[in-house]
């Protein structure tokens, strides 16, 4: 009898370990994106996602370090040439999962590589281009977090590009910590709201 | 017992989970080692990077045949199907990718504008920020290389060529009327509002044969393909109102805009040069439809109606009271565009044009009623078998009807008129060597029904990069253009006038500075020839006419040297004569000037809310026949220089004012002379100087948005 519970324990714990390999492999992915490997971080995503076809989060993930990584690139070339990777996770995402504020916010955030880069070339376009899809996040999810955060520095940045205060906009970053505090997530990975970028904001606000 | 077998069955499965190891090293064409490279079988988690030697190895559980893929950034993906056990000491070659913004473009002739093109000449702003532009593509276009200043025309004069050697297209289908009407000497403005476009492709030469029917040059215009938001827009303007409406429902998206333009307040604070019976008036609406399919392939329609009228006394020499001009011009346009990709590697663009121009003129005493109806059907293909080599190809179907109705005061009542269809197909391929080496070579045939003539265009170019920021690039082709309507309404028994281009480019490109440098060699061939003073239908036409034009263009950008400052430099040298009309030799026509040049700046200024901009265009003298002396177009007029300013100031994001001056120097200008018919007494030819009916030119406007977001505003607008 005894065996047989081994038995059984056994074949579960296989089963079970390979029901979570999604997860020991997203696991991973974070520690190596903790350890600042974000080459390898990527990577690992990139190959989750071609091996998960319906999960939205690896390339979701995917993107989000090619985004990051866009920053502060002198050449354009190279930034062109990750920005579209990162655009071809994000489409991806998208075929997965249609309508969702956090892809959509994703998506303003990878537009803002581009502002960053070359304002005259690329503001105009890109610049209605997020208005439009924050209007759209908020309209799906008003109360999610990261949309309004996500707004409220793109707000902040076109305020301080024409020379404008900054405050109106500091009231939306206090409402997105509240409804980051209140919000619960239950699908495992999915994106946390940065509370210590919020608190930075917010210490920036009571400056001006 | 059962069970230890059971067990041992088990462990024999999880032994089963024995791994291989897969290795091998990842290099770049010439063997150099690539670190960093993602390598992985495909569906699986096992996998890793390459390292500085751009060497792998990674275990994996996975049996059989699997799919290994090498990924890496700026190449193309490798993939190799095998049994994982034959995985081992592998070398794999990465081939680069020819879609970066590094690899080699075939540019000769060409400039874009717009922030998908990958070195933009014009930003999507600068169509609207250009000091002397006035809101107009086709000012700021004239700010380019290659064109020269005819300023009391206002349409694209393209190396040595006239403006009807121009043609425009939206979303690959052609513009038969792109600019509105105005009288003589009153500089025109292109139709289109620039912000419909996203991108603007303007080709001085040596272009795909996809166009045709052009000699000299071809714009494109490529509208956007979604609406983003909706909102509404008010512009307040010394010379008239606007507003502007965008409604997005679901998939689809209708933008709706309508001006009403009236010079009568302008004229009567700053008055002209003119006698006006009826100032300028024009009323214009256009809408766009878009609709976006599931599939994502997207039907728009554009439609678009203006009405302008107009009457003035110009001061004349041959006319004692003057020269009258009178015109009530209404026209309507669509175009209607659908795009689709399908199965594997195929894109389809297909639409339809449709133009109808009616204008009512009263010249002196006469009355003029011109009727054009035009279309333009095209399905254009475009198959790409790999990244190196995508075939293009389609066909296109023309029709002109051209209707006029000529009540002369003395001479009686004449109608005039023809229909020229013409038919045309064409074949190009792409073809990548490398990253470093391009080509596009195609062919192009036209049949002209009212001509009964097939003529075949070959085109080719090469380009070549020869350094990271450096490239080279070569463009010949040969361009065929019907006579002009104001030849064909009077005789038919014509050939197509032809060019054949040959061009050389140097370009080079770094950190926000651009430099380009372009050689070209223009042979004008069968240009229309006739023997009388104007073209008449008595008089004699023939097919004998010829010429060249020959030069040099600069362009210089830089947006990087002084902080804050964003500046280019147009430079053109051009070298032009023709023996055309009814030139008794050939000579430099009036509206080539050898030197032109333009200097435009712009700076952002955060403490002032404001952005400032100047611009500077200088013209060498042109050619003008003084009858008092031996010869034709045997003088030179003295140079044209020009200095604008701009000034827009955002009173709160989505309220901006704006001021605009053209010729703040009040420089005096002359285009040219226009002489008496008869010589006086002393038998000298009295002269009058065309020169511009005002000297300067003042714009105010408030421009204001109304939307959800309190960001946009109508700085794209102006």
């Amino acid at each position: 009898m005894k065996k047989i519970i081994t038995l059984i324990a056994l074949v579960i714990a296989v089963t079970v370990s390979a029901q979570s390999q999604y997860e020991k492999g997203m696991n991973k992915a974070f520690d190596l994106w903790e350890q600042n490997k974000t080459k390898e971080a990527g990577q690992l995503f990139e190959r989750i996602s071609k091996a998960e076809k319906d999960k939205w989060l690896p390339p979701y993930y995917a993107a989000t370090i090619e985004i990051i990584g866009s920053f502060g690139l002198k050449d354009e070339a190279v930034l062109k040439a990750k920005l579209n990777k990162a655009q071809g996770f994000l489409d991806a995402a998208k075929t997965l999962s249609p309508d969702n504020p956090e892809i959509l916010t994703n998506q303003a955030f990878l537009n803002v590589a581009y502002m960053v880069f070359d304002g005259q070339k690329y503001g105009m376009t890109m610049s209605m281009k997020n208005s439009a899809l924050y209007a759209k996040a908020l309209k799906l999810a008003p109360k999610n977090p990261r949309v309004i955060m996500s707004k409220a520095e793109a707000d902040m940045g076109a305020a301080r590009f024409f020379g404008q205060p900054i405050t109106p906009f500091c009231k939306d970053v206090k409402k997105a910590v509240e409804f980051a505090k209140e919000e619960k997530i239950s699908e495992k990975f999915y994106p946390k709201f940065m509370f210590k970028r919020a608190e930075q904001i917010l210490q920036k606000c009571e400056k001006s | 017992m059962r069970a230890t077998i059971f067990l041992l069955f088990v462990f024999l499965q999880l032994s089963g989970f024995s791994q291989s190891i897969i290795h091998g090293i990842v290099t770049d064409k010439k063997g150099v080692p690539i670190e960093g490279a993602n390598v992985y079988l495909d569906g699986t988690y096992d996998g890793g990077s390459s390292n500085e030697k751009g060497k792998f190895t990674f275990k994996t559980s996975e049996k059989g045949a699997q799919t290994l893929i090498v990924s890496f950034i700026s190449f193309e993906t490798f993939s190799l199907t095998a049994d994982v056990l034959k995985m081992e000491k592998l070398t794999v070659k990465l081939r680069e990718d020819v879609n970066t913004l590094d690899a080699v473009t075939i540019n000769a002739g060409t400039f874009e504008a717009g922030d998908n093109a990958k070195v933009t000449a014009l930003k999507p702003l600068d169509v609207v920020t250009t000091a002397s532009a006035l809101g107009d593509f086709v000012g700021a276009l004239q700010t380019l290389p290659g064109t020269s200043t005819v300023d009391e025309d206002g349409r694209l004069f393209v190396r040595g060529g006239e403006a009807e050697e121009t043609q425009m297209f939206v979303d690959g289908i052609r513009v038969f009327t792109p600019y509105a009407p105005s009288a003589r000497n009153i500089p025109t403005r292109g139709r289109f509002s620039p912000f419909l476009f996203k991108g603007i492709t303007f080709s001085t030469g040596g272009y795909s044969a996809e166009y045709g029917q052009a000699l000299s040059s071809v714009l494109l215009l490529n509208t956007t393909d979604e609406a983003l938001e909706e909102k509404t827009d008010l512009s307040f303007m010394t010379v008239g109102l606007g507003v502007g409406n965008t409604q997005v429902f679901g998939k689809n998206s209708l933008s709706v805009n309508a001006s009403y333009i009236n010079l009568k307040p302008y004229q009567e604070l700053f008055p002209d040069r003119n006698k006006w019976n009826k100032p300028v008036q024009a009323l214009s609406g256009e809408a766009v439809y878009r609709f976006k399919f599931k599939n994502e392939s997207l039907l728009k329609v554009y439609g678009a109606f203006s009405y302008t009228d107009f009457d003035l006394v110009q001061e004349d020499i041959n006319y004692t009271e003057g020269f009258r001009f009178g015109l009530t011009n209404r026209n309507l346009y669509f175009n209607t565009s659908y795009k689709n990709s399908f199965g594997d590697g195929w894109k389809i663009a297909t639409g339809v044009s449709f133009t109808n121009d009616y204008s009512d003129m009263n010249v002196l005493d006469d009355k003029i009623i011109d009727e054009e109806n035009s279309a333009h059907f095209k399905v254009a293909l475009k198959k790409g078998f790999s990244n190196r080599f995508k075939l293009n190809f389609g066909a296109e179907y023309f029709v002109t009807d051209f209707k006029e109705n000529y009540k002369g005061a003395i001479n009686g009542n004449f109608n005039y008129g023809f229909d020229n269809n013409i038919f045309g197909s064409y074949v190009e391929a792409d073809i990548f060597f490398s990253k470093k080496l391009a080509s596009k070579i195609g062919i192009r045939g036209e049949y002209s029904e009212l001509l009964n003539e097939f003529t075949v265009s070959p085109r080719a170019s090469l380009a070549y990069k020869s350094g990271d920021n450096s490239q080279f690039s070569l463009a010949y082709g040969r361009f065929y253009q019907n006579p002009k309507n104001e030849y064909l309404k009077f005789n038919t028994d014509f050939s197509a006038e032809n060019t054949s281009h040959f061009i050389a480019n140097y370009q080079y490109v770094k950190n926000k500075q651009i430099l380009r440098v372009e050689g070209y060699y223009k042979k004008y061939q069968d240009l229309v020839k006739y023997d009388t003073q104007f073209s008449l239908p008595t008089s004699n036409y023939s097919n004998l006419g010829e010429g060249y034009a020959k030069g040099i263009d600069v362009f210089w950008r830089d947006n990087k040297s002084i902080k804050n400052l964003d500046y280019w430099i147009s430079y053109s040298l051009l070298d032009t004569e023709r023996d055309y009309k009814n030139y008794p030799t050939k000579a430099t026509p009036g509206f080539a000037s050898t030197h032109n040049l333009s200097v435009v700046g712009k700076r952002w200024i955060k403490d002032w809310k404001s952005q400032v901009g100047f611009s500077y265009n200088f013209a060498s003298g042109r050619n003008y026949t003084n009858p008092n002396e031996v010869g034709f177009l045997n003088n030179k007029t003295k140079n044209y220089n020009s200095v604008s300013l701009n000034w827009a100031y955002l009173v709160s994001q989505q309220k901006i004012l704006y001021f605009s001056v053209n010729n703040v120097l009040g420089t005096q200008n002359v285009f040219g002379y226009n002489y008496k018919n008869t010589p006086d007494v002393n038998g000298t030819f009295q002269r009058q100087a065309i020169i511009p009916n005002a000297d300067r030119f003042f714009f105010v406007g408030f421009f204001w948005t109304i939307s959800d977001n309190k960001k946009d505003n109508q700085l794209d607008n102006l």
